[in-house]
């Protein structure tokens, strides 16, 4: 088995514009976060992002203007959190920014 | 959705699904949906369109430093993702002894193979929940979150929220 430790630096320029991201957790629950939140420090752009239950990882991604497609099942915070704000703003209106493939 | 990550993990172009009929989905996305007939008889089915993620990028709770890693909790889709997508990115609130995948080797949710990255970030899931690490959604943060977002300010939100841990 081969070590792979790195930093979150090192693990975030791993992704590259264009790429298709699966994003784990769900919701509010156990979100890449703080990743997703690194990768917006970063030009990277034209993401598609795919998951059944996006959350707020994903949001950050749409909210940020990096990511402009995604597959999902339901995308929300769910609970007190509610909608999901980045993907909404990024989808709704006469001229939405980002595409939404949903498949239950 | 699941079936599109159960084809990619599984190789195949495309899968079957069931319970899609009388969706307007079927119609409206024939990018994602196509209906066929079954080369086993007359019948028809819908198909969705496999999905390979380039990355499945996953919080988990323990991984090692080879990227054997377990979930607590509810998993969801993270060992489908895991597996559908070309590789992974774990980050992980703490790296534990391979021994801990030993004890319980049945409770690995992603094996070594499929990851090409680990890093150790616990916090990682904040401002939302992991359990049982962290058990509610630090409140301040998410209306920061959501004010940020309508200003267009989500990198400077992200900033401050990494606190040169990036």
């Amino acid at each position: 088995m081969k070590e792979k430790l790195m930093s979150l630096s090192q693990a975030v320029d791993l992704i590259k514009d264009g790429m298709l991201l699966a994003v784990g957790g769900n919701g509010m629950h156990r979100n890449p976060t703080l990743f997703s939140l690194a990768l917006t420090q970063r030009p990277v752009k034209e993401l598609k992002v795919c998951g059944a239950a996006p959350g707020i990882a994903a949001d950050i991604l749409f909210a940020s203007g990096q990511a402009d497609t995604a597959y999902f099942g339901f995308f929300g915070l769910e609970n007190e959190a509610g909608l999901a704000p980045g993907m909404r703003k990024a989808m709704e209106g006469d001229e939405p920014k980002a595409k939404a493939i949903e498949g239950s | 959705m699941i079936h599109a990550l159960r084809a990619g993990a599984y190789g195949i172009p495309f899968m079957p699904v069931g319970g899609m009929w009388g969706s307007d989905l079927v119609a409206l996305r024939p990018e994602f949906f196509q209906v066929m007939k079954s080369p086993f008889g007359d019948e028809e089915v819908v198909c969705v369109k496999a999905l390979v993620p380039d990355y499945a990028i996953l919080h988990v709770q323990e991984a090692d430093v080879y990227g054997n890693a377990r979930i607590l909790g509810p998993s969801y889709q993270d060992a489908l993702m895991a597996r559908a997508a070309k590789k992974v990115i774990l980050t992980t609130e703490r790296i534990v002894g391979t021994y801990r995948m030993q004890e319980e080797p049945k409770l690995t949710a992603i094996p070594h193979f499929l990851v090409e990255a680990v890093v150790e970030l616990p916090g990682g899931a904040k401002h939302g929940i992991c359990y049982p690490e962290y058990l509610t959604v630090d409140w301040d943060a998410h209306k920061a979150y959501q004010k940020a977002v309508k200003a267009d300010e989500v990198p400077q939100f992200a900033a401050k929220m990494l606190e040169g841990r990036l």
